[in-house]
């Protein structure tokens, strides 16, 4: 990546995360899992096991559970908003062509935009994970973690695996932000783009949940998010979640590469 | 842009798409070039003898493994059983399940069912057996007195192939053909495949194929065929499977602190050790008797509030859910009678069920008329 890249991504990401829509969407992310934690807090009652119950004993354990109720959808609607944007935005705005005049050429600037959806997915569970623990912190008691397998491990651990689930998040927003970007391709209207990656969203996961076609639920991507539990099992599923990233890598080529034909081979009227 | 040129940009999303489809069908399409693999041949005879020899002594090399359970029985949808994630072992009865489990050796085992942030284990090891269920919160602690052999395990009988295929050759009487099928690819090992035909007519059931490792002869996957039916109606097999001895940590339980600990008592979970006929169908629990012998037997089971919540009387509004349950399967059934009374017929590919009037449940892996006999002699 030549220096020009790096000034034109970072110019970007400044952008990006200068811009108060996004900011304040990061606000939200980071809001929930205040929510969360206050309501357990509050409503201390005994919960049995379930992943919720648990916060209540150990603060660690919010993190899990911000994402367990955070990745089906609100995270989703985070990225669809930035990655939706991404090429749509620029278009409405009639910015579009001052970008294409640089030398940059549509690839180059199509990866830049790529690449600055990733980082905002790796900051948006960044986000979550670290409002997660502060609250947990704040809230709850914190001590070793017990896993789904019932199998305890110190702490230091259990942030590993915070890690863990952190950048398997990320990298299922990644898959989700590739197809936003090719949907933002698609059209000028950046609305549209970032509904339609919504409603994608909220399409698999109905398809997801009607058991008569369980079948299809291997090749759907909101089916493989969940199984970031994989990293709460002992031992650590990794298979499971590696199949998760082989599905995530298939959709980021697949919409990736049908962002490109669109954008490489459009015309940029606006 | 000439449009040969955005053809030819179109291409490589296309392409990507087949390279991606290529991917997710490889495995099957390097089966079927293949074709099956070629095993020295051995007889249906030789082959269980080896097999029971094998079990018997207890050999089983250590393993672990995916396996995959699919229960396509036609029975109506239960509400609250349904496919997804449960990881409650009444959840195995519908829709298509995994399971983990690792084999260290005789008395040391594990079984994970994985749900939905949420677990169900089985750990044995030596004389101790722990029930972990995450959801609950719950570990129950049982312990298995020396010189006992068998480790009772809460999950259904049906659970792991191994049980399943000694089930089903236990039951392989007179009234059974036993042949060799086409060898065949589970797991991605070459397997034998034992083909059990039931003689009678009167079954539902087509054929049992059992899938048996050419090398170690593991069951590595139980078929049920319903008469009539190209896919099997119940399937459990490995999704894959490595003969090595797998982690010590796997084998070992120390329950969570803050989780409820319950000493010796059995899990009433657990279908009473005894499937129902052939595997295939699951039995109603405690209270069953086995009526008829062979392929023939059907399970006659008094019907009452406290039978109906017996699955799952852990949890206390499941046996609400499941008399529910019952209420609504029965009126999707067909009213009969007959000379031995009167009831309600169930039917699906592989099982037909008969709820009569006088509040017995007769079920069997066997056409209506054999439930009628059933009904009419049993008292």
């Amino acid at each position: 990546m030549s220096r020009h890249d790096m000034r034109l991504l970072a110019s970007e990401v400044g952008l990006t995360f200068r811009r108060p829509r996004n900011l304040a969407m990061l606000g939200v992310l980071a809001a929930v899992p205040v929510l969360i934690g206050v309501a357990i807090r509050v409503v201390a009652g005994d919960d049995g096991g379930s992943i919720i119950g648990q916060v209540a004993g150990n603060g660690l354990v919010l993190t899990f559970a911000a994402f367990f109720i955070m990745l089906p959808l609100v995270l989703p609607l985070a990225v669809s908003v930035v990655a939706g944007d991404a090429i749509a935005g620029e278009a409405a705005q009639g910015t579009l062509r001052y970008l294409l005049a640089a030398p940059a050429g549509r690839t180059r600037l199509l990866v830049l935009k790529y690449v600055n959806i990733v980082i905002y997915c790796l900051a948006a569970c960044a986000v979550v994970a670290l409002s997660a623990l502060v609250v947990g912190l704040a809230l709850f008691p914190v001590g070793p973690v017990t896993l789904l397998s019932g199998t305890t491990i110190p702490a230091a651990e259990g942030l590993l695996r915070v890690g863990v689930v952190v950048l398997y998040a990320a990298a299922g927003m990644a898959a989700l932000g590739a197809i936003a970007l090719a949907v933002s391709t698609l059209t000028d209207a950046p609305i549209g783009a970032v509904a339609a990656s919504v409603v994608l969203v909220v399409v698999g996961q109905v398809l997801g949940a009607i058991p008569q076609i369980s079948a299809i639920r291997p090749y759907l991507l909101t089916s493989w998010w969940s199984s970031f539990n994989g990293a709460l099992r002992a031992p650590m599923a990794t298979d499971d979640m590696g199949r998760g990233l082989l599905a995530f890598a298939a959709y980021i080529v697949v919409f990736g590469s049908i962002a490109w034909s669109r954008f490489t081979s459009k015309d940029i009227t606006a | 842009m000439s449009k040969a040129a955005r053809v030819v940009r179109w291409g490589v999303p296309v392409a990507a798409i087949a390279v991606v489809a290529a991917a997710v069908g490889t495995g099957p399409v390097i089966a079927a070039v293949q074709g099956d693999p070629s095993l020295p041949d051995r007889t249906a005879q030789q082959l269980l003898a080896d097999a029971a020899q094998k079990w018997q002594t207890g050999r089983i090399p250590p393993m672990s493994g995916t396996i995959v359970e699919t229960a396509s029985l036609g029975l109506p949808a239960l509400p609250g059983v349904g496919g997804g994630g449960g990881s409650s072992p009444t959840s195995l009865l519908s829709g298509s399940h995994q399971l983990k489990v690792w084999y260290g050796g005789p008395g040391q085992a594990r079984v994970m069912l994985p749900g939905e942030m949420s677990e169900t284990d089985v750990i044995a090891n030596g004389g101790q057996v722990w029930f972990w269920d995450s959801g609950d919160n719950k570990a129950t602690h049982l312990k298995i007195p020396a010189g006992e052999k068998t480790t009772p395990s809460p999950l259904p009988s049906f659970a792991t192939p191994q049980k399943a295929a000694e089930e089903a050759l236990k039951a392989a009487g007179g009234d059974t053909a036993i042949s060799v099928g086409n060898d065949a690819t589970v797991a991605g090992r070459a397997s034998y495949e034992v083909v059990l035909t039931p003689k009678a007519a009167t079954s539902l059931v087509r054929d049992v194929r059992v899938a048996l490792d050419g090398e170690t002869l593991i069951p590595l996957r139980v078929q049920v065929y319903a008469k009539g039916a190209a896919e099997p109606a119940f399937e459990v097999g490995f999704d894959s499977v490595t003969f090595s001895p797998p982690a010590p940590e796997n084998f070992t339980f120390t329950p969570p602190p803050g989780a409820k600990v319950v000493e010796g008592s059995t899990p009433s979970l657990h279908g009473d050790g005894r499937p129902g006929p052939r595997g295939g169908k699951p039995g109603p629990g405690d209270g069953g008797r086995v009526v008829g012998s062979g392929w023939e037997s059907v399970i006659v089971a008094p019907i009452s509030s406290e039978s109906s919540e017996s699955p799952e009387s852990s949890r206390g509004s499941k046996g609400a859910d499941a008399s529910q349950a019952l209420a609504s399967v029965l009126k999707s059934a067909t009213p009969v009678s007959g000379p031995w009374g009167s009831g309600r017929l169930l039917r699906s590919k592989l099982v037909s069920a008969l709820v009569t009037d006088d509040g017995r449940l007769i079920a069997g892996a066997v056409t209506p008329e054999v439930l009628y006999r059933a009904a009419g002699t049993a008292g």
